[in-house]
């Protein structure tokens, strides 16, 4: 091999390595909480800015969840059963706390994989 | 002339890498249904384009909807014989239904059987007494009470399954039993989960999973960025909400099932003291051996029904049961914390 090949061998990498951390850096900084209620989309928040937002309709239904550090939780809500809450934190990707109740569903969108596919509850 | 190959080679490097992300490469999708069996329905799958994801859930949905509505106890809907309208009329006349109700209430009584009478679906006025306290209870805390003992053993006389008169020739469910009522709570989750897992194989999702309410379904293989194939990651929840670890264990599963029953899915309340929805027939109160029970097999309808016979059932028994049945793992987490398992089930633990 010439000195040029190696040279050019050694730009592709450079290049090809540039682009991962790039695209793992988006992943990380890119990550979203999404909110549907009743199977509509209702709001998207940076999982990076942290918020606690209030959702509440005219028929009383209301939810309140919090997002520190890149973590969303469900700390208030008006449904009877309260299982919402008792719902752990969500951050990795296609992670969701779902009220059935008022059908409040927070999804983390963008978000680094988790390990686990599902949960068997 | 021989730089000129080298580069070329390196191009023609480059343009396989290229392609292959170019192409219509499948990419993962995840979709949730909240209104089925009231809980939350989770899907899986693999799919050329999101247009085409959103085209094969919209088939899920609508199969797992005819399955939602036959097996409805609680409410009446249009135009359907549902198992509600087979208890509605009790004593009265039988019902005309349709193959699929049919068939799961053989299944049911094939379950009975295998289970020795744990797995009872003519057990439905006992646990309609739990029910309607549970609900109650739940809407209004401080009012929150328990099922009259005298009541709930006067219901316990009519829980007979062989009063359920399945008649195939004309497609008709009757209960002789006027005051018999059918509960399938604890199978029709994890048997229509079972035939949706089918439907989902024909409709081309090879590699897939559905989880309903937690009873989870895999199907063929998971696909990684790298485009190798390996089983789905499927955790075991730890009973114990109040712990950081969200799980207990990762199992790989590969066309497998895994449900679990436990004291945290569904409960209320009493003077401070907590009732879940799991009722133990001999002594009609919440079965109190374990805090959970997870079982693992192909087919989600046995696992469904399995992971709450055993939590009926002391140790031993349900063991003994685990073991003459070949491909069936369980995991048992007892009251006070301690785990057992089944001889198989370390061997499905991701390491």
């Amino acid at each position: 091999m010439k000195k040029n090949d190696i040279t050019l061998i050694a730009i592709i990498v450079v290049i090809v390595m540039i682009f991962f951390v790039f695209y793992a850096f988006q992943k990380e900084t890119g990550s979203t909480l999404v909110v549907t209620v009743d199977g509509e989309f209702y709001q998207e928040y940076s999982l990076h800015e942290n918020q606690t937002i209030t959702i509440e309709d005219e028929d009383g239904h209301k939810n309140v969840f919090e997002i520190k550090d890149g973590v969303a939780t469900m700390i208030e809500a008006s449904c009877p059963d309260k299982l919402c809450i008792s719902q752990r934190p969500i951050s990795f990707n296609h992670e969701t706390i779902v009220c059935l109740p008022n059908k409040v569903v927070l999804t983390v969108e963008n978000a680094k994989t988790s390990e686990v596919d599902m949960i068997s509850q | 002339m021989k730089k000129i190959r080298n580069v070329m080679l390196i191009m023609g490097i480059m343009i396989v890498t290229l392609t292959a992300c170019g192409q219509p490469k499948k990419e993962r999708y995840e979709a949730s249904f909240l209104e089925l069996f009231d809980t939350v329905t989770k899907v899986v799958a693999y799919s050329e384009s999101k247009e085409e994801f959103s085209s094969k859930m919209d088939l899920i949905y609508a199969e797992l909807e005819v399955y939602h509505q036959l097996y409805d106890i609680y409410h009446d809907y249009e135009g359907i014989s549902n198992i509600k309208t087979i208890n509605d009329q009790a004593g009265i006349s039988p019902v005309k239904v349709e193959q699929k109700i049919i068939d799961l209430l053989y299944y049911a009584k094939d379950m009975y059987e295998l289970t020795d009478g744990e797995l009872n679906i003519a057990f439905g006025s006992v646990l309609r007494l739990w029910h309607e306290e549970r609900t109650a209870g739940i809407d209004n805390p401080e009012d929150a009470k328990l099922p009259d003992p005298e009541t709930l053993k006067e219901k316990a006389l009519h829980c007979d399954i062989n009063q359920m008169i399945i008649d195939e020739e004309n497609s008709t469910v009757y209960l002789s039993d006027p005051d018999m009522r059918l509960d399938v709570g604890a199978i029709a989750k994890g048997y229509a989960t079972e035939m949706i897992s089918r439907y989902m194989i024909e409709i081309g999702l090879e590699n897939s999973m559905i989880s309903v309410g937690g009873n989870v379904r895999t199907m063929g293989m998971k696909v990684d960025d790298s485009m190798t194939q390996q089983p789905w990651s499927v955790g075991i929840q730890n009973p114990d909400t109040s712990s950081e670890n969200q799980t207990l264990y990762i199992l790989n599963l590969s066309n497998q099932s895994l449900v679990t029953s436990g004291v945290y899915e569904r409960y209320y309340t009493v003077n401070g003291k907590q009732y879940h929805h799991i009722i133990d027939k001999d002594t009609l109160m919440p079965a109190n051996y374990y805090e959970s029970v997870s079982i693992i097999c192909e087919n989600s309808g046995l696992a469904d029904v399995l992971s709450t016979s055993i939590f009926n059932m002391p140790y031993e028994q349900g063991a003994a049961l685990i073991e003459q049945l070949e491909g069936t793992e369980a995991l048992w987490i007892l009251s006070d914390g301690t785990q057992k398992k089944s001889d198989g089930f370390d061997a499905l633990i991701k390491q």
